[in-house]
């Protein structure tokens, strides 16, 4: 209860320290929108050009509502600056703060990543929800089960997000520098999670869904919003969720197992 | 006076390049990083070109060619200025805008073009190549006229970047904390990535008008890429490119000078 307790204490600091920063925070939230509405017009674009209804089994309103879910997915699943701060503390030393200190190092920033996320999503819920209700005609509403699977679905892309970059941080032990990795991987990730269209768009080139599909990143943003579209249902959703977990699991033990190796070889540099 | 600022200008190149070589690891990785990005905007527009067979009046060799066209000016203007103007806020909050002011040459050329990000230079390569490689799939014609008019409208499309970009850094002396130029100059370029064709609709048209000829970032590339693929078409919108480059370089620099003139030198 205690432990539970002094992380909830974390999440509070660590909320009070992000909303220090409001202007900053609904200025960079309102640029944002910039790439999306480039992009809902590209797609218009396209379906225009294409003269179909239907491209990848979207239609142009499911296109659109498909764009604005990822962005809802990747709110939960991206973890900009982890993997880099926690290399940084390797580095620096500054990683024995965690070791003098009744805290541990993973489930601090679980606390403090949580906190970041609710007080992101608390700040950038009104121009969000504005958004939604300016395309509210290319949402179906769904029913409460697919809210919940919908919920589900998003809370493990945060702990995959979260426990994926958690261990390309924790590989700083032995790499010591991880920003250029991150580099990669960022677009890596952003291309294979359906961040920039709906998967189903590489059907075309044999195996590719396939490959996709045994590796950990749609759920990072194609999954759930498939998931809030009621494209996944029945067995193919509750099979979906499962290894969703399952995944989660793994990272969670392969970080924590990475963790105790690397201390192992951790020399505290820094003084 | 040109003379002496290019010598300038090659000396800090080639000292910045011998600090690259020293990070040779990191100048692969930083290469390795663009042609994956250049690699899924090209899987991004093949895959979508299997739906159709043209994007707003853009049909897919010429939408490459627009595609290899960003791509050289993004590298352009991340290898000559984008770490410097970056770095500008960090001067202004640290104070250490002091030594480049006392420095007998101009504030703006030394603050601009300090340093040259020698890993970028690949992608004005991949870009020329894309570029190369849609000309060559068009089978357009190039006569002497046409290349020139292009090489002009590709530097007037760089010199508007430059002043935007400009525009933007001097903002970090208003606000002390502008770290993220970064991130406002890559949301803000968002409006180059594409034709100005796409931007149909009630709102989406205006917004065109607006940020093509009021704030005219959307210029930058689509007019040189235009002029290739479709030749001609307006005699007055490459002179109003140009002349707004000019414009925007003039303003940008009135604008940078009376930032410095609020500079307070805060941490010396």
């Amino acid at each position: 209860m205690g432990a539970i307790r002094k992380y909830l204490k974390i999440l509070r600091i660590s909320l009070v320290e992000r909303l220090a920063y409001r202007a900053d925070f609904f200025l960079t939230t309102f640029l944002r929108f910039l790439p999306l509405v480039t992009t809902f017009l590209l797609w218009e674009a396209i379906y225009t050009g294409s003269e179909k209804d239907e491209i990848a089994g979207f239609t142009r309103d499911k296109m659109i509502a498909y764009l604005l879910l990822v962005q809802i997915s990747r709110m939960f699943s991206s973890m900009p600056g982890l993997s880099t701060g926690i290399a940084r503390d390797i580095r620096d030393g500054n990683l024995k703060k965690y070791l003098l200190q009744p805290i541990d190092l993973l489930w601090y920033l679980l606390s403090y990543r949580g906190a970041h996320k609710i007080a992101y999503i608390a700040t950038t819920a009104l121009p969000y929800a504005l958004l939604f209700f300016w395309f509210r005609d290319v949402f179906d509403l769904p029913g409460p089960w697919t809210w919940l699977a919908y919920f589900l679905s998003l809370v493990l892309a945060f702990l995959i997000g979260f426990f994926f970059e958690a261990c390309i941080g924790i590989a700083g032990f032995w790499l010591l520098e991880v920003t250029s990795l991150m580099y990669i991987i960022n677009i890596f990730t952003f291309f294979v999670s359906g961040q920039m269209f709906p998967l189903e768009l590489l059907d075309q080139y044999p195996g590719a869904m396939e490959v996709l599909n045994a590796l950990p990143f749609h759920y990072l943003a194609y999954f759930p919003a498939m998931v809030f579209l009621e494209k996944k249902q029945g067995d193919e959703l509750i099979l979906g969720l499962v290894i969703e977990l399952a995944w989660a699991i793994a990272l969670i033990l392969v970080s924590r197992w990475m963790y105790r190796l690397g201390l192992r070889h951790y020399s505290a540099y820094g003084g | 006076m040109i003379l002496r600022y290019l010598k300038l200008w090659f000396s800090l190149a080639k000292f910045s390049l011998l600090g690259e070589m020293a990070f040779r690891g990191n100048f692969v990785v930083k290469i390795v990083v663009e042609l994956l990005w250049l690699g899924m905007l090209l899987v991004f527009n093949f895959t979508i070109f299997q739906q159709t067979t043209q994007i707003a009046d853009w049909k897919v060799n010429e939408y490459l060619f627009f595609i290899g066209c960003y791509f050289t000016m993004g590298g352009l203007m991340e290898m000559l200025f984008l770490d410097n103007c970056n770095q500008f806020s960090d001067l202004v909050r640290t104070g250490d805008l002091d030594f480049f002011l006392l420095k007998p040459i101009d504030e703006q050329f030394l603050v601009s073009c300090k340093h040259i990000d020698w890993s970028c230079a690949p992608n004005i390569l991949l870009g020329l190549g894309v570029m190369g490689y849609a000309f060559w799939l068009g089978e357009w014609e190039l006569d002497f006229f046409k290349a020139v008019l292009l090489v002009v409208l590709f530097i007037s499309g760089m010199g508007l970047a430059y002043g935007f970009m400009l525009l933007l850094m001097s903002a970090s002396i208003w606000m002390m904390r502008n770290q993220s130029l970064f991130e406002m100059w890559w949301l803000f370029t968002t409006l180059m990535r594409y034709p100005r064709e796409i931007f149909k609709g009630r709102f989406a048209e205006p917004t065109q008008l607006f940020f093509s000829f009021v704030v005219p970032i959307m210029l930058v590339t689509n007019v040189p890429a235009r002029v290739m693929v479709k030749g001609l078409e307006s005699s007055w919108l490459p002179w109003y490119a140009i002349g707004s480059a000019l414009v925007v370089l003039g303003v940008s620099r009135w604008v940078f000078r009376a930032a410095l003139q609020r500079y307070r030198s805060a941490g010396s």
